[in-house]
This record gives structure tokens, sequence and C-alpha cells, in this order.
């Protein structure tokens, strides 16, 4: 019983889902003032799920565009409300993305958390149980469920280690946005559940809205999507949740967070709802391309380093936008390797905040300047990031942005232009940051005791470099994973509005 | 084969003696001068009445059938008598949690035990009760007994306010029943909810039939158009809302809930409105149910309206206790959205809800009255919320607990507050109220706001100077701890609940039809 348990591979997904689960709770039976054994457990048991994880991919039949591992556990039968599980092509990246990342994360705060430590870890591996449960549930209402969960862990991040006093303003930005923007999602959820009988994700998409229904619903489910995502006007919480959060709260947020919005879009919205898609496509293309453009200026004029990386990431996200509405293969998967490679390089350069934030306590771009002459390799490091947020051909974000274009270029040419323009502020902004802050003269007269990267760092950072360059030079084994499903859903999108 | 019915009502008869006997007890060792000693006890005779009050009730196998007692007064059948197992229950936990807090505030009354019971008793009868006079005996039973228990703390000038207020404005919600309930008996000539139903159904059905509108004028006059009936009924309904502390007549419970003592606020909160919805369910989802669909917009209309009072006032409060009044007034209003659907479901989702209302008021009024401050004053009871910045260093878990079941309260998602909120949501989309639910859910977003006020307060702010609070004795906690893990596991587990609301809900409809 027990070898048929670990050997059958449908199993894998709810192992995963269960793992951080058992990490929280031997954490819990481990005292607080332990530190180190705190510690052990919860990166041991994050890098043990991250492994785990990656047999997902090994064992991912890449010729199936539908579900694989789905399993199904009763919860409340009664109401046809069920716990069915599975992934496909465009869910298992972003579980392969939120595991990395969580290991990480847990691996960036080894000393630089110092109070209540072990709160700390179980808010990541409860966070991880969760965001692991969004991208492999399949049920609409348990996917809310999930989706709105991750909040608590966030908002207690967010608001118990952060940094300054306007964490707590951060904390409820956060937590009120997102949650005002998705309530009515659940009645969205609510109706459908009435009319179907059923919120089972693969029974509704056999189900046809009509289309003023389509238009009701998916207007909700955007507004919840939206404010994930960040979209123009309510994009307000990002900047301050980011500047506020501690560096792995950031990561997280930053890596794994606003992929729930694209994701979102991607699993229901499509699908769902192919017609009021279609029809609403035109104002996505605006809100994404005042979004690129006007954050993109707004960072320019920053002078808090996390702040200009946050509103970097905004704009990115806007481009992935505008790739998912071109509802085609080369714009969908453009948008899904974008989202991968935002996740890595926007982590990363948040790492990187987190790096000189750790040494020397401020965020301020004019406390900083030549840290060329003291830590080089960190600089290395900075520029090798730098490159791949503009897009440098050979890293990942170039790969995603050109297939975004390409895919847009079809549908909207002018929103592809405008969009493209905000590449080039980008460069702008990039370019200049990274100037400031490594190049000119060191500024002994605010800082001193430069310390370059340690080990542990270093090491943090190696597993970020590898995938940007590996989506940037062959991101045709990502690629092959999520053809069929993208395929798919751009057949099931198609036919419905034909 | 049952001849001698009457033994169903066998565990109120054995609560009303036992209470009879109490008061002897207490009255005899009340000589002796250990007046804690007789706190004590008779508060641990209590526990053990209300006990065995319950076994009783479980003994008492109801399943599918009903029996109308005592002339067809009293009803027993399987809503009674869940409601009552599971008030009984509550009241238990209730007893041996304000145990400690009536130590620290010196109400050395052993009557407070007793004038409890009287409540309970009175509950319980609301909850069985099949005529308009049984239920009004009973609820000014269970009101006279709250009215003593707002007001017992004599030396404190809130206390007796709050008495005072509760009496008058209960008083006056009390003599609308009754004067709803004569007209009501003027009109038909009888008070029993099954008479009155048969009357009714008779007379709508052989007007149907007949279509001869000239033999039935003085009928059509009376009944159909039932401006008479309606007007009696609306007196009734609101001086249910009164005791509910439905938005417009709600302004009592505010002062009465903050100033009257923590442990009879408790009681207050929790207990009674199950049965007054029970009351509410019998007489207009039964007996009325013509009339009443008429006046769905006029109830959803108050709800919607005491949704927004609960969660806009509740952002301005200063004090814990006013919060959580807030708060509860707020719930009341989305049970009542469940209450005016019409339908079975929403009479299922209705039940979830207060069963959950109970369970969740349970544990966030005993950690209430738990958090004892390190005063030197030290029968300051009015908590205000900032006090509560020192309780994540004093006792975390204590802490992790509390905003957790604010949380589950909020109806945020991973705790059953939300499926029973989903609940609400779901029944009122099905009888096509959309309007109302995107209201309250985004009052509910505001109501969310204020709790998750409290979890900044106790996690996020650091309070080096603050008070910090006594520590908890080791039974208390573990109540609290199984409090809590049932809390979580009914997450995991809903079905438990929505099986009980199920059942009585058939159960009830099938008595109905």
């Amino acid at each position: 019983m027990l070898d048929f348990f670990l050997l059958n591979v449908t199993n894998l997904l709810i192992l995963i889902l269960v793992l951080p689960l058992i990490g929280t709770f031997l954490l819990l039976f481990v005292p607080s003032s332990n530190h180190s054994a705190l510690k052990a457990i919860a990166l041991n048991t994050s890098c043990f799920l991250y492994v785990i994880s990656l047999f997902l991919w090994v064992f991912f039949n890449k010729s199936i565009g539908s579900f694989q591992f789905v399993s199904k556990l009763l919860w409340i039968p009664f109401l046809n409300l069920n716990f069915s599980l599975g992934i496909d092509g465009i869910s298992l990246f972003f579980i392969l993305l939120t595991t990395l990342l969580i290991f990480l994360c847990i691996l960036i705060s080894w000393n630089s958390v110092k109070t209540n430590i072990k709160e700390f870890l179980i808010a990541f591996l409860v966070m991880e149980f969760f965001l692991i449960g969004v991208f492999s549930i399949l049920d609409l209402l348990l996917f809310y469920i999930y989706f709105e969960s991750v909040l608590i862990p966030m908002y207690l991040i967010v608001g118990i280690w952060g940094s300054r006093e306007r964490k707590i303003r951060a904390a409820y930005f956060f937590f009120l946005y997102t949650l005002l923007g998705s309530v009515l999602m659940l009645l969205s959820i609510l109706y459908i559940y009435y009319q179907v009988g059923t919120t089972d994700y693969e029974v509704l998409l056999t189900f046809i809205f009509s289309k003023t229904e389509q238009k009701f619903l998916w207007l909700s489910f955007f507004g919840s999507f939206a404010t994930k995502v960040p979209m123009v006007p309510v994009h307000l919480w990002l900047p301050e949740a980011h500047v506020e959060a501690p560096t792995a709260g950031s990561v997280i947020l930053a890596g794994v967070l606003l992929k729930l919005g694209t994701y979102g879009f991607l699993r229901f919205s499509f699908p769902l709802f192919p017609e009021a898609s279609f029809y609403f496509a035109p104002i996505v293309y605006l809100l994404s391309v005042v979004g690129i453009v006007y954050t993109s200026f707004t960072a320019i004029r920053q002078t808090d380093f996390k702040r200009i990386i946050a509103y970097t990431s905004v704009a990115h996200m806007n481009l992935v936008m505008v790739g998912l509405f071109s509802f085609n293969t080369i714009g969908l998967e453009g948008a899904i390797l974008q989202s991968l490679s935002h996740g890595f390089v926007a982590s990363a350069l948040f790492l990187i905040i987190g790096v000189v934030y750790e040494r020397h306590h401020t965020r301020m771009v004019k406390y900083y300047g030549g840290l060329v002459h003291v830590m080089p390799l960190y600089t290395f490091i900075f520029l090798f990031f730098t490159m791949s947020n503009i897009g440098l051909p050979g890293t990942g974000s170039f790969v995603g942005e050109f297939l975004i274009l390409v895919g847009s270029f079809k549908t909207n040419t002018s929103a592809t232009f405008i969009s493209a323009t905000g590449m080039i502020i980008g460069g702008c902004y990039s370019l200049w940051l990274f100037n400031r802050i490594s190049y000119g003269n060191l500024k002994t007269q605010y800082l001193k005791d430069y310390i370059d990267i340690n080990k542990r760092e270093f090491f943090i950072f190696l597993p970020l470099i590898f995938g940007t360059i590996a989506i940037g030079l062959y991101p045709e084994i990502f690629l092959n994973s999520m053809h069929m499903s993208v395929n798919m859903l751009v057949e099931i999108t198609h036919i419905y509005t034909l | 084969m049952l001849i001698f019915k009457e033994i169903q009502l066998l565990p109120e008869i054995f609560l009303g003696i036992s209470i009879i006997y109490l008061i002897i007890h207490g009255t005899f060792i009340s000589v002796n001068n250990k007046y804690l000693l007789i706190q004590n006890s008779v508060l641990y005779l209590s526990v053990l009445i209300i006990s065995l009050f319950c076994f009783l009730l479980i003994n008492n196998t109801i399943e599918c059938n009903d029996f109308q007692i005592f002339n067809n007064t009293i009803i027993i059948d399987y809503l009674g008598s869940f409601s009552k197992i599971l008030i009984a229950i509550v009241s238990i936990f209730c007893f041996l949690m304000i145990q400690r807090y009536l130590t620290v505030q010196k109400i050395n009354y052993f009557e407070y035990s007793v004038l409890i019971l009287f409540a309970l008793l009175g509950i319980f009868f609301i909850c069985s009760s099949n005529d308009l006079i049984t239920a009004y005996l009973a609820i000014e039973l269970q009101s006279l007994s709250f009215y003593i228990m707002a007001a017992l703390k004599k030396d404190s000038a809130f206390s007796v306010d709050a008495g005072l207020k509760y009496f008058i404005l209960g008083a006056f919600s009390s003599s609308l029943f009754l004067f709803g309930s004569s007209i009501l008996y003027g009109v038909s000539g009888t008070t029993n909810f099954e008479d009155l139903k048969n009357l009714f159904f008779w007379v709508y059905s052989s007007y149907d039939c007949t279509q001869d509108a000239s033999d039935y004028t003085f009928v059509k006059d009376v009944f159909i158009n039932g401006g008479l009936i309606q007007f009696a009924l609306s007196f009734i309904f609101v001086s249910l809302l009164f005791k509910l502390a439905i938005a417009p007549f709600h302004l009592w419970s505010i002062d009465v809930y903050e100033g009257s003592p923590s442990s009879s606020t408790f009681f207050f909160a929790v207990v009674p409105k199950l049965a007054i919805f029970i009351l509410l369910v019998r007489i207009f989802y039964s007996s009325f149910f013509e009339y009443t669909a008429k006046w769905r917009y006029y109830i959803v209309i108050l709800a919607v309206l005491t949704i927004v009072v609960g969660s806009f006032a509740g952002l301005e409060q200063k004090k814990l206790k006013s919060l959580l009044a807030y708060s509860s007034i707020s719930h009341m209003g989305y049970t009542l959205i469940a209450f005016s659907t019409g339908t079975f479901e929403g009479l299922q989702m209705l039940f979830c809800y207060l069963f959950l209302y109970m369970i969740a008021g349970l544990c966030i009024w005993s950690i209430f009255l738990m958090l004892q401050l390190k005063y030197k004053y030290v029968k300051k009871q009015n908590k205000d919320l900032a006090d509560l910045s020192s309780l994540s260093k004093s006792n975390n878990i204590l802490a992790l607990f509390f905003s957790t079941v604010l949380l589950s309260i909020a109806g945020l998602p991973p705790m059953v507050g939300f499926l029973v909120k989903i609940g609400i949501f779901l029944v009122s989309i099905e009888v096509s109220m959309y309007f109302v639910s995107i209201v309250s859910i985004l009052c509910s977003v505001i109501s969310t706001f204020y709790y998750i006020r409290i979890v900044k307060i106790m996690f996020f702010e650091n309070s080096t100077a603050g008070k910090l609070y006594q520590p908890i004795k080791s039974h208390i906690s573990i109540v609290i701890v199984c409090l809590f893990y049932f809390l979580l596991f009914l997450f995991i587990n809903p079905t438990l609940i929505y099986l009980f609301s199920y059942k009585i809900t058939l159960l009830l409809t099938m008595t109905m039809m």
C-alpha cells in the first residue's frame, strides 16, 4: 500500500501540496528559540519540495494538452464541491517557479530576519501551500479560496517583518485592494455555480454562457485579476507593498503573486468567457499600454531603489497582458515565458536590493555609488540582471518580449508599437539605475565597510542566472511542454467565438 | 405507543425543578460568609444541571415526527431539540468561561447562575413554542432574566444604565409582540401556530377554488387583502427584530452590550439569537407564509441596512466590546438575507450561519473574557483596542487564535466563516437578488477592515511600554484550544454543519406541508 502510494505518479501532485503542511507541522513542535533547527527544517522541506516538483516536469507528458496528475478528493459532496487537482503545460512552470522561489526566500532571510523567525518560516510554508494550490486546483470556488488565502500570510509578512512604519499602510493597501477587487469575482463564481450546478473546471469548459452573462462575469473576473497583475488604475498597492515588504516578501510578491493575475486570465477568463474576452480586448490593450508607458516614466523619477524595480514589474506585467490578449499561440506562449522570466529577473533584482539593504539599511539611490570598486561580483550580477530586465538577446526577457510583440503584432499593430517603446524607456531607467549604483566615486561620506556578496548569496543568485540564460538561449525546453496546452486554449477560445 | 406524550418535556421540567432547588441550595449556603465558594459551587452545579439537561434531550429520540403537547402549545421537533442541544452545549462553555471573570469582578451573587439558568429555560421554551402566548411568556422569562443580568453589577453606573435601557426597550418591544398577538387573536380567534396555519391555508385554498367572490367578501377583506393581519404581523415582526437588534431597532444593543458585565454580554450576544430566529421561522415560514412572501423586499431592505450599519459604524469603534457588538449586528443582517429568500436552501443556509455564528461567537467571547490585563485596578473591563498590542508579546498563541477566529468571522477564504457566508450569497443569487448580494459583499469587505485592524494592533505594533496580560489557567486553555480546533475542523469537513442544517430544514418543511 505504501509503495503503491509512493510510486504512483498521479499522487505526486498531492504529495507536493501536502508537503508544506507537513513542514509547518514539524515547525510547530520546535521551540522558537532554536533558530538553527527551525531554519534547517524549513529549508530542507522547501528544497525537497523543489526537487519533487522537478519530478513533476520529468513525468509530465508533453504530447497531451489536457490535465495530468488529476486526482479528486471529496470535500462537500452534496454541494458538488470537490477538491480536484491537476496541472497542464500552463500551470506546470508556475508551480516550479513557486517551489524554487520559496526555497530561495528561506535562504535569503537566513540572517536578515531576526524576530519571530518561527512565524516567518511558517508563513512562508503556508503561503507555498496556498500558491501550489492556486496553480493546481481545478475547481473555481476552491481556486477563489486559495487565491484569497494567499493574502493572509502575505499581509502578515508585510506587516510584521516590513521595514518602516509605513508598512502598516502598505499591508492595508495590499489586503484591501486585492480583497475589494476579488469579491465581485466571488459573486460571479456563485452565479456560475447556480447556473451550472458545479464549479468543476472541466465541466465548466463544456458550458457556454450567453453573451450578456459573459460580459458581466468577465468584468468581475477582470476586476480581481487586474488588481493582481496589476493594471493601471489599481496598481497603487504594488509599489507600497514592495517597498515595505522584507526582501523575501518582495521576491515572492514579484515572482509569484503577480503571476496569479495572468494565470487567472489564462485559466479562467479566456476559456470560460471567450466572446467577452474578445469584446473587451481593446480596453485591456488600452489599459496595458497606458500602464507600460506611464509606469516606465514613473520609474525614472523614483529615488527609492525598490520602488524603481516595483514600477518596472508593473510595466513588464502589463506587457504580459498585451501578449495574453493577442489570442494566438505565439503571443500566449510569449506571455507565459515572459511571466516566468520576469519571475526570475524581478526576484533577482529585489534580491540585489536586499543584499545592499542588509548591509547598509538604506534603499535611497543617492547614498550608493561606485560599488564596482568594492563589490565587483555584486556589480556583475547586477549588470546581468539589468541587461535581462531590458531584454538583451540571450536572456529570458528577450525571448518573452519578442514572442509577445510578434503575437500581438498580428492582432493590434498600434498597441504593439506603443508597448515596444516601453522597452526603450525600460532601457533608460535600468541603465540609469545601474550607472548610479555601480559607477562613479564611492560615497564614503555616507557608507563605509563594503563587503562583496558572500557564498550564500552567490548560490541564491546562481539558479536565477541559470534560469534566465536557459530561457534565453534555448526556450524550446520550456515551450515544448506548454505547446499542447496553449494550442488547446487557443482552439477553445476561437471555436466559441466563430 | 406513547400515551403520556407530555413526558417529552421532561428536560425542561427537570431544568425548572433544578433551578428551584438551586435557589434553595444557594440561599441555605449563603448563610456562611464564604462568598467565593458559593459562586463556584453554584456555577458548577449549573454546569451539571445543563449537562444533565443535555443528556435528557439526547435521550429523547425525535427523528421524523413531531409532537405537540400541552394542548398544542408546545411543539417537540428535530429543529427544537437540535437547537436546544446546541444552546445547552454553548452555555456549558459559557459557564466555564465566565467563572474567572466573576471572581475578578467580585460579582458574588449565586443568583447570577440562577438567572442564567432561567434565561436558558426561557430560550428553550422559545425554541419549542407553538403558540403566541407560549412564545410571549418564554420571551419574557428570557428577557426579564437578561435585564437583571445586565444590571447585576450594582456599583457600576454603566451596568445599571445598561440594565435600565435594556429593560425599557425590551419591555416596549415585548408589548408590541403582545399587541400584535391580541389583534391576531381578535381576527382569527386562535393563537396557536398550527390552527393559524390551517385556518389561513383553508381560507386561501377555498377562496381560490370557488372564484365566487360574493360569498367571500368578508373573507377577502380580512384574510386575502389582510390589512389587519399584516398590521398585527408587522408588530410581531418588529418586536422580534428588536430582540435581534436588526438595524433600525439596533440602538439599544450597543449601549447594553458595552455597559453590562462582559459575562452577561457573552450570553446576550451568543445564545438567544438562534432561538429568536427559530420563532421567526415558525411564525413567518409556516403560519403566515402567504403574507410574508409579500414582505420580502422590505425584509431585504432591513437586512442590507443592518449590514451597512454594522460595517460602517464598526469602523469608528475604539472599544473591543462595542466592535464585537457591531460585528454581531452585521451578522444578523446576513442571516436576515437568508431568512428573506423564502426558499428551502435559504432556510438551510440560515441555520448553517446561525450555528457557526454561535460557535465562532463562543470562541471570540471566550478569548475576550480571558484577556485580563495586569492592572493595579483589576476591575477595569472596558478593553480599548489599543490594549491588545501587548497580547502577542504576553501570549502569542492566544493572539494567533484570536486573529484566526476574527478572520473566520470576517469571512475570509480559508476559514469556515467564508463557507457559510458564501452560502448566504448563493441563496440570494438563486432568488435573483443581485444588487443585495453586491452591496452586502462590499460591506463585508469594509467590515473586514476592522477585523484585520485588530490583527494589525496585535501583531504589527511594537509597544514597548504596554501592559502585559495575565496568564490563563490550564483547563481554560484546553477549552479554548478545543474550540479553536473545532473551528478548523469545520473547514476541513464542513459537511457536518451542512448536513445537520439540511436535516433540520427537511424535517421542518415536511411538517409545514
